[in-house]
């Protein structure tokens, strides 16, 4: 089972938790996963393109855009977590 | 004899920008620029420590110098630019400083922050924060990793307003001394406060630290970049968005 981190501004989409679980092989697979139960959130994320420009995924520490993207094999106890840009003070 | 005087640029004296220059404006040496061309409103009050009450309708400026200067700062250190930070200002204000530090409400406004800090070759300490999250992180001179290589381009569309998203203070508190602290360890020249992206999430009160990577095709600051001038049309963008 994966953990993903939900950033506060995307925690209406997941009922107001900080952290949901789902499984998968890849970082898309954990993405289509919580689609079903989460509907809006890949949507958020993603483009037809892949990351949306404005959101950084990473596993653990690293940043996918410098694994293999949505493709990043994961391993169970692994965590996600979701860091868009945000603008506000 | 060299002008010890270490210049800041504060963009924005919002919830961030507040702790960032009551924190700074009593270190040693420096000399704040403070710009910002908004009033004070009601609302701000919660989290915009350098107002009171009796500030309301008042220009933000006057109302941070007395503010400062009453906690101690010396008003010759204090250096208010009435305006906002603009394609036509930016690069010249920048290229004034010696360091920038922003806490803007707008995408544009830190896009083009970032942009003018790259091209100038100034250092920069980006902040922000909505509802229970903020984040801080610096980018040294040289300008890599920089905020496009995070976050590539001003988000499209309609984004939520601050009055909807609201911002709670503790958050934007800690996130501006935070800021506060990585401005004084680039001014200090420690190269460790480059390169890693803070998360603040107050509803937890976790701050978590990831590293922040160049990305080799950045449009600012990676081998071939195609940002070499700032185009005022790359700078449109709701305010205070999440």
């Amino acid at each position: 089972m994966i953990t993903v981190r939900i950033p506060t501004p995307l925690r209406s989409l997941t009922g107001g938790e900080e952290q949901v679980q789902a499984p998968g092989e890849t970082v898309k697979a954990v993405l289509d996963t919580l689609e079903t139960k989460h509907p809006g959130l890949r949507d958020r994320l993603l483009d037809d393109k892949g990351v949306r420009r404005f959101v950084n995924i990473y596993v653990g520490d690293e940043d996918i855009r410098f694994l293999d993207g949505l493709e990043t094999k994961l391993k169970a106890g692994d965590e996600i977590s979701i860091v868009p840009a945000i603008a506000g003070g | 004899m060299a002008d010890p005087t270490r210049r800041v640029l504060i963009v924005g004296l919002g919830g961030l920008g507040c702790p960032v220059a009551q924190v700074l404006s009593r270190a040693p040496g420096v000399e704040l620029w403070l710009c910002d061309d908004d009033v004070v409103e009601l609302s701000n009050l919660h989290r915009q420590t350098l107002y009171a009450d009796a500030d309301v309708g008042h220009d933000k400026l006057e109302a941070a110098q007395k503010s400062l200067t009453f906690g101690g700062a010396e008003p010759s250190r204090l250096r208010p630019v009435r305006s906002r930070l603009l394609p036509g200002n930016a690069r010249e204000l920048v290229r004034s400083v010696d360091l920038v530090v922003e806490g803007a409400d707008n995408f544009a406004t830190k896009f083009l922050a970032a942009d003018a800090a790259h091209l100038e070759a100034r250092p920069i300490v980006h902040g922000a924060g909505v509802r229970w999250v903020g984040t801080a992180w610096a980018v040294s001179a040289s300008g890599a990793p920089c905020y496009r290589c995070l976050f590539e381009d001003v988000p499209p569309g309609a984004q939520q307003g601050c009055s909807e998203a609201g911002v709670m203070g503790p958050v934007v508190g800690f996130c501006g001394a935070l800021m506060a602290d990585l401005a004084l360890r680039v001014l200090a020249g420690d190269a460790e406060a480059f390169g890693a992206l803070y998360t603040y999430d107050g509803q937890t009160d976790r701050l978590r630290q990831v590293p922040a990577a160049s990305r080799s095709n950045c449009p600012l600051c990676g081998s071939s970049p195609s940002i070499s001038q700032i185009d005022e049309a790359r700078y449109t963008t709701p305010s205070c968005a999440a």
